[in-house]
């Protein structure tokens, strides 16, 4: 389908043309240097004072590029053919530097590990006010509310590698408020951050919004984007509309055919014939019960469920188990703490738990990576003391959150062969192997490509590959679609669930609650080391108790079936409830 | 185990202006290169465990306990067995034991010693913007300066992935640790590709977010803290000149070498 962009003129802000705007762009256009069509193509908008705009899209729609014009890295630091004009609180930006910018538009960034530069935080929000001249005192000022209005007041002296990555993220959004800037940027804030952190950053984004401040917020959870002022979805680089959230989030359509996740209350509400657009899980219920009065609940908690419980493994019959394992790096605390954890032939296990909370250091004893203190590890019903990770990598796989770690050869069929060959299999079975895996990740017609020029989706499923050819029997997924789009999210997950069906047992590290509502059959739950759950999907979001000790927050349709009574997964099997009781 | 260690301790060393640590760390290095004779250098090593200890950074000291004992013992064995001044001790088949050899050796592997112990001590004392700032005080460009604290920041992230990706190939079956020792060079060359990729995407986000936050408007930005130079600070530089001079004295009458 081919997308016609919006002209500017189409695209006029919230507020009225003799107002002073916080952001004006007129006709906006690049194309990088190494590109081969346009990354934007003629974006304009208007952001009123104190408006929140939220920007939605796919990966490669344009949303970033859009931010780095805001703030001038785009021309100046990202080499490229650019056109078209940015006002920041009514003062052209043509021909400055992106330093000259920072005092009016603040960005953060989403990798809150490469925005930070000091050893302490106060030194940190200092780092901006003394890179654009300011005075000790006017510095010393502005620290403090800095500080408090992202809730690390008393931090001051704190190491920011010691800060969890909400507070991180919190605190590159304290450097930029001490600047005072006409507008705030941030691109994807949340993406690297666990449910805990994201939750942090989402409450300071709505306070900031609340103190007026103008903010531009790039995100892939539309639902966090509900309460924006105006959202403008974008694809292929062009803005293809532009509105209040209730007008564009109720496009369903429109957002699928984007790469965009639908809010899944409006999902919900739209498969019941009622549409319109639920800003909250109350607004959503109570026009389900206008909708549908017989169904107004009793109020009653909800009732167990028959589900068929994953069969208990023993350690014995489990494809691998973890016995009793408890760990800690020299010298550090307790990073496992007595977990026992089995995995049976075709599994799909999905792996939960705050950052930090020992999930991957779990995964890492499981394919030999590390080794227990106290407890053991068996694979296939052999101790795997004394087993190097090499040695059974054929058995037990692990694919790292970030697919550059693997990463490493000319081409796409070098990085999927050199597993084989390690191995040292004959070459027509190397070749018959790399033709099944690519295929099966759909990257076979990119077998001469360098997998550095893939997108992240692609390189991710990659990373599968690579170790696919090798044919695990379990196949261990870190954070598999962090960083993704809705549409490459969906993609792979519907790859491993492929590979399930295929005989592979699968673990899956992940922070999104959907992913484990919609894929996976069992949860397990570690906290600060432990294993606090284990079981059924259903009967995990379930506990409300435990989700909430967990600070796991279930898909909000699994919110909203709770009201009434009901445990439902999806917004299809809430609809189907819902028409039949009804 | 993390490159930059600052501790974070109130004592006179830690109030140092940013500049007499730097010009400290200097000196330290000065005096040490024109001595080589052990006793010469006992002084000076004294000297730094002591401020090691009244400043808390002991611990950073026994973190690198076996570095210190590796450099000291194995120079002193290499020049032992190359450098053969006088006549020999003790007369073995093919070694012969020179008292000038060991103390030669000895010299040289308290002076690695004693300049790897002063920048431990240097960077358990001094904050990166400190160190950034003593930089510029010397007049040394602001942009140079930042990028080269910056480097101790980094630096042990990148340590940090060559560790993952080499987990990754061995996932893959890669054994880093099979053949001759070139053969293992060779395999860990694998992980150069990777870890290079990373750092230029790490660079290029970091300095992105840099100039976002302002960086390079101002040739010399402004400082958050200030730094006078206290009375202290001239009796410090008074004594560091006085050390300084002290060792070079010590070379130019010919106490400090081994053999005249």
């Amino acid at each position: 389908m081919k997308i016609e962009p919006q002209s500017s003129s189409e695209i006029i802000g919230a507020a009225g043309a003799d107002t002073e705007y916080a952001v004006e762009a007129v006709d906006l256009s690049f194309t990088y240097q190494d590109g081969v069509r346009e990354a934007l193509r003629a974006v304009g908008f208007k952001q009123a004072r104190g408006e929140m705009i939220g920007i939605m899209g796919a990966s490669g729609a344009g949303k970033s590029t859009l931010a780095k014009c805001l703030n001038r890295i785009i021309p100046e630091f990202e080499g490229g053919s650019f056109s078209g004009a940015v006002s920041i609180g009514g003062r052209p930006l043509d021909g400055l530097r992106v330093c000259d910018v920072a005092a009016d538009v603040g960005m953060v960034f989403q990798d809150f590990e490469a925005q930070l530069f000091s050893t302490n935080v106060a030194h940190e929000v200092a780092f901006a006010m003394e890179q654009i001249g300011m005075d000790r005192a006017t510095m010393n000022q502005r620290m403090t509310p800095a500080l408090e209005a992202v809730g690390l007041r008393g931090f001051e002296h704190r190491d920011p590698t010691s800060l969890s990555g909400g507070e991180k993220q919190r605190l590159a959004i304290a450097s930029v408020l001490a600047l005072s800037p006409r507008v705030i940027v941030l691109d994807e804030p949340t993406t690297d951050l666990d449910p805990e952190g994201k939750a942090e950053v989402f409450a300071l984004i709505s306070s900031l919004r609340e103190r007026g401040l103008s903010l531009i917020v790039i995100e892939h959870e539309t639902e966090e984007l509900r309460r924006s002022d105006r959202v403008i979805l974008m694809r292929e680089g062009a803005v293809i509309s532009i509105g209040p959230p209730a007008e564009v989030m109720t496009n369903l359509e429109l957002l699928e055919q984007s790469g965009v996740h639908p809010p899944s209350l409006n999902r919900a509400l739209a498969m019941l014939g009622i549409g319109g657009h639920a800003e909250s899980v109350d607004e959503a219920y109570s026009a389900i019960v206008r909708a549908y009065p017989r169904l107004e609940s009793s109020g009653r908690s909800i009732a167990p469920e028959p589900e068929i419980a994953p069969a208990q493994t023993s350690s014995a019959a489990a494809l691998a188990a973890v016995e009793d394992v408890s760990f800690n790096y020299t010298g550090g605390p307790r990073v496992l703490d007595s977990v026992s954890l089995a995995i049976a032939p075709g599994d799909f296990l999905a792996i939960v738990g705050q950052n930090g909370s020992g999930k991957t250091t779990l995964a890492k004893h499981i394919v030999g990576l590390l080794r227990p203190v106290t407890g053991r590890v068996l694979l296939d019903g052999r101790d795997r003391a004394g087993l190097r990770a090499a040695e059974t990598a054929r058995e037990a796989a692990y694919v790292f959150q970030n697919p550059d770690h693997q990463i490493f050869a000319a081409t796409v069929w070098d990085e999927v062969a050199f597993g084989p060959r390690n191995f040292k299999l004959a070459p027509d079975e190397v070749e018959r192997r790399c033709v099944e895996v690519l295929d099966a990740v759909a990257l076979l017609a990119e077998r001469e490509s360098d997998p550095f020029l893939l997108s992240k989706g692609e390189r991710q499923r990659l990373a599968v590959a690579s170790v696919l050819a090798l044919r695990p029997r379990l196949l261990i997924l870190d954070e598999p679609t962090t960083g993704l789009d809705y549409r490459e999210q969906r993609r792979m997950m519907s790859l491993v669930t492929e590979l399930n069906r295929s005989g592979i047992a699968i673990v899956v590290i992940t922070h999104t609650p959907w992913l484990v509502a919609e894929y996976a059959r069992r949860v397990a739950l570690i906290r600060k080391g432990r294993k606090l759950f284990d079981g059924g999907v259903r009967e995990f979001f379930a506990d409300e108790e435990l989700l909430k000790t967990a600070s796991f927050r279930p898909p909000e349709v699994t919110r909203l079936a709770r009201r009434f009574g009901r445990l439902a997964l999806s917004p299809r099997e809430f609809a189907d409830w819902v028409k039949e009781r009804a | 185990m993390p490159l930059y260690r600052y501790i974070e301790r109130d004592t006179f060393v830690h109030r140092m202006h940013p500049t007499v640590k730097v010009i400290a760390l200097m000196v330290m290095f000065w005096s040490v290169y024109w001595v080589d004779n052990p006793v010469a250098l006992l002084p000076l090593g004294f000297l730094l465990l002591f401020i090691a200890v009244i400043t808390g950074s002991s611990g950073n000291f026994y973190a690198l306990r076996w570095l210190f004992i590796i450099l000291i013992t194995s120079t002193t064995l290499m020049w032992m067995a190359t450098y053969r001044p006088g006549p020999a001790m003790v007369h073995m088949p093919k070694v012969n034991i020179r008292k000038a050899s060991i103390l030669f050796g000895l010299g040289k592997g308290i002076k690695l010693a004693e300049l790897l112990a002063a920048s431990v001590l240097f960077i358990s004392t001094t904050k990166v913007e400190e160190f950034t700032i003593g930089l510029a005080k010397l007049r040394v460009p602001y942009r140079v300066g930042f990028a080269v604290s910056l480097s101790f920041r980094l630096a042990p992230l990148f340590v940090d992935s060559a560790l993952t990706i080499v987990d990754a190939q061995r996932l893959r079956g890669y054994e880093f640790g099979e053949g001759s020792i070139f053969e293992r060079m060779r395999r860990y060359a694998t992980v150069a590709i990777p870890v290079f990729m990373g750092a230029l995407r790490k660079a290029n986000s970091m300095a992105m977010a840099l100039e976002a936050r302002g960086f390079g408007r101002l040739a010399r930005p402004t400082t958050y803290i200030d730094y006078p130079f206290r009375p202290a600070d001239m009796v410090a530089f008074a004594a560091l000149f006085a050390i300084g001079a002290g060792y070079f004295l010590i070379y130019w009458t010919g106490y400090g070498a081994v053999v005249a």
